[in-house]
């Protein structure tokens, strides 16, 4: 219990704000720590977050040599699996206006889906 | 300007987030030396074309701006003038500054046109750039730019809440997607920013509100146009679910046809970029956006239905990031409320925008030209939401005429 009190609590907004304007700290050395990532060193899962972290270090250093994007890479085919969930699917139905697929919407979407 | 010492250049490192500072740096008029440009890089150190193309377009829409590199390229000094915008006298014709960008550039057009974007409020005279040449690439890109449909659709409406909005337009005139070996492209865009504004307004976009319609352009370059029907029908096929208001308009168009002389045919062309490609665009009640972009890779090989599906996934996931702004417009949006008058406005952000390279990148480097810093409180009401209060610094437009 102790283990799990200690961990931090990853995404609080509080930490990101103490973190972001000290210089010290590189923007994804923040990033990672804000995400919870960076303090899992000493656990029982050492070694898988250190895999984890080498594999950070080469896709930074890759990055790094990139330049800046927009458009996220994202991993699709993990993308399906999650969006085919209907757990998923129900939770985002909060953020659309109007998700009824019967009434006089049904009939728009048989109409277009003619052409 | 007037100023008997000039204050000490501002230094950064790194070939990263180079665009986000030169736009600060004219915007705040301050001088920056930018070194350690792919410094350690064998193969192609200093500046790639297009950040020398980024320059030159500064170069031609301001007036007295000074640009000096270092004999590797790797280290970039870069004194901001006045934004004039295409006034008359300044190199543009007509009141049209036409930018050519070389054939080796490997980005987008909208790595030029966002930057232009967020100076073009602040110019003297309204800003009119036609983008021609053989590195215009309109389709979103494998290096991560956005479509220019979504910088006309995601992007230009967001300047509307700054009290910015009239005759902003962006032309379209020819479609390119990205050249065979990821460079170059044939396409021709004119930007037209009519809109001067003293300081832009200072917003509260606090809800997002909920998403109403799905709008979205998929565009054939030189290929048959069932890619469209396919494209649309898998991106519908995913957000049908959720939105039944999605309609995507189809935009077919030949490829451009670009000379390429060789040694023994000097008039010979040919055609370039070549591709499909999708731009989704989700608008809230409350007049939020989020946009999702994906085209076919220069190599081929992927069909109409991945490309379609993988938009909208990439769709869903900005929705569900949530906050008023993508990771797409963060950027833009927050400089511009940095910019803004001396009040507090307020932004929510999802965490995972927040939580991006470039946005605390951002926060730091708005605070190194002297601009405020930003504050962070959690939003009560959607857990994975930050409210962002930034307050302007009152930078107004020095070359506009107060009215």
């Amino acid at each position: 219990a102790r283990a799990l009190h200690d961990r931090k609590q990853p995404y609080r907004v509080a930490d990101l704000a103490r973190m972001m304007y000290d210089d010290m700290l590189s923007t994804a050395d923040v990033l990672r720590a804000w995400r919870g990532e960076g303090e899992a060193h000493d656990t029982a899962t050492g070694e898988d977050n250190d895999d984890n972290d080498d594999l950070f270090q080469r896709k930074e250093s890759t990055d790094n040599d990139e330049e800046d994007r927009l458009v996220p890479r994202l991993d699709y085919s993990a993308l399906e699996t999650k969006w085919a969930e209907a757990d998923n699917i129900e939770a985002m139905r909060h953020r659309f206006a109007n998700t009824r697929l019967t009434g006089a919407n049904a009939e728009d979407v048989g109409d277009d889906d003619d052409e | 300007m007037a100023v008997p010492t000039a204050p000490p250049a501002l230094k950064f490192t790194g070939s990263k987030h180079l665009s986000q500072r030169l736009v600060l740096a004219t915007l705040t008029g301050k001088t920056v030396r930018i070194s350690q440009i792919r410094s350690s890089s064998h193969t192609s150190p200093g500046l790639a074309p297009h950040e020398v193309s980024l320059l030159r377009l500064l170069e031609a829409v301001t007036n007295g701006s000074h640009i000096e590199f270092s004999y590797t390229g790797t280290t970039v000094l870069y004194k901001p003038g006045l934004i004039t915008g295409s006034a008359a006298g300044y190199g543009a014709q007509g009141g049209v500054i036409r930018h050519e960008l070389p054939a080796d550039c490997r980005r987008g057009v909208s790595y030029f046109l966002i930057p232009l974007c967020l100076l073009a409020p602040f110019s003297k005279a309204p800003i009119n750039v036609l983008f021609t040449g053989p590195g215009v690439v309109t389709s979103s890109t494998e290096a991560g730019d956005v479509s220019a449909d979504t910088v006309r659709t995601a992007i230009l409406p967001l300047f509307r809440s700054f009290g910015i909005e009239n005759n902003l337009e962006l032309r379209i005139l020819r479609r390119s997607n990205i050249g065979r070996d990821g460079k170059g492209g044939g396409g021709e865009v004119q930007l037209v920013f009519g809109h001067q504004v003293r300081l832009p307004k200072t917003v509260h976009l606090m809800d997002a509100g909920r998403v109403k319609r799905i709008r979205g352009v998929a565009y054939s370059t030189g290929v048959a146009g069932a890619n469209n029907a396919r494209l649309i029908e898998a991106a519908r096929g995913v957000l049908n679910e959720f939105m039944p208001d999605t309609y995507i308009f189809s935009d077919i168009s030949p490829a451009p046809f670009v000379p390429a002389p060789t040694k023994e045919n000097p008039a010979a062309k040919r055609k370039i970029g070549l591709g499909f490609g999708l731009s989704l665009v989700a608008e809230t009640n409350t007049g939020a956006l989020y946009s999702a972009d994906v085209a076919s890779p220069p190599a081929g090989g992927e069909p109409p239905e991945d490309i379609g599906r993988k938009c909208a996934y990439q769709l869903l996931e900005a929705i569900e990031e949530g906050g008023y702004v993508s990771s797409v417009a963060a950027p833009t949006v927050l400089t511009l409320m940095a910019m803004g008058s001396e009040d507090v406005g307020r932004i929510t952000l999802g965490k995972a925008v927040l939580g991006l390279e470039q946005v605390v990148q951002l926060a730091r480097d708005l605070r190194t030209f002297g601009l405020s810093g930003w504050g962070l409180r959690e939003d009560e009401d959607e857990e994975n939401e930050v409210v962002l209060s930034i307050v302007g610094k009152g930078i107004s437009n020095v070359g506009r005429k107060i009215t």
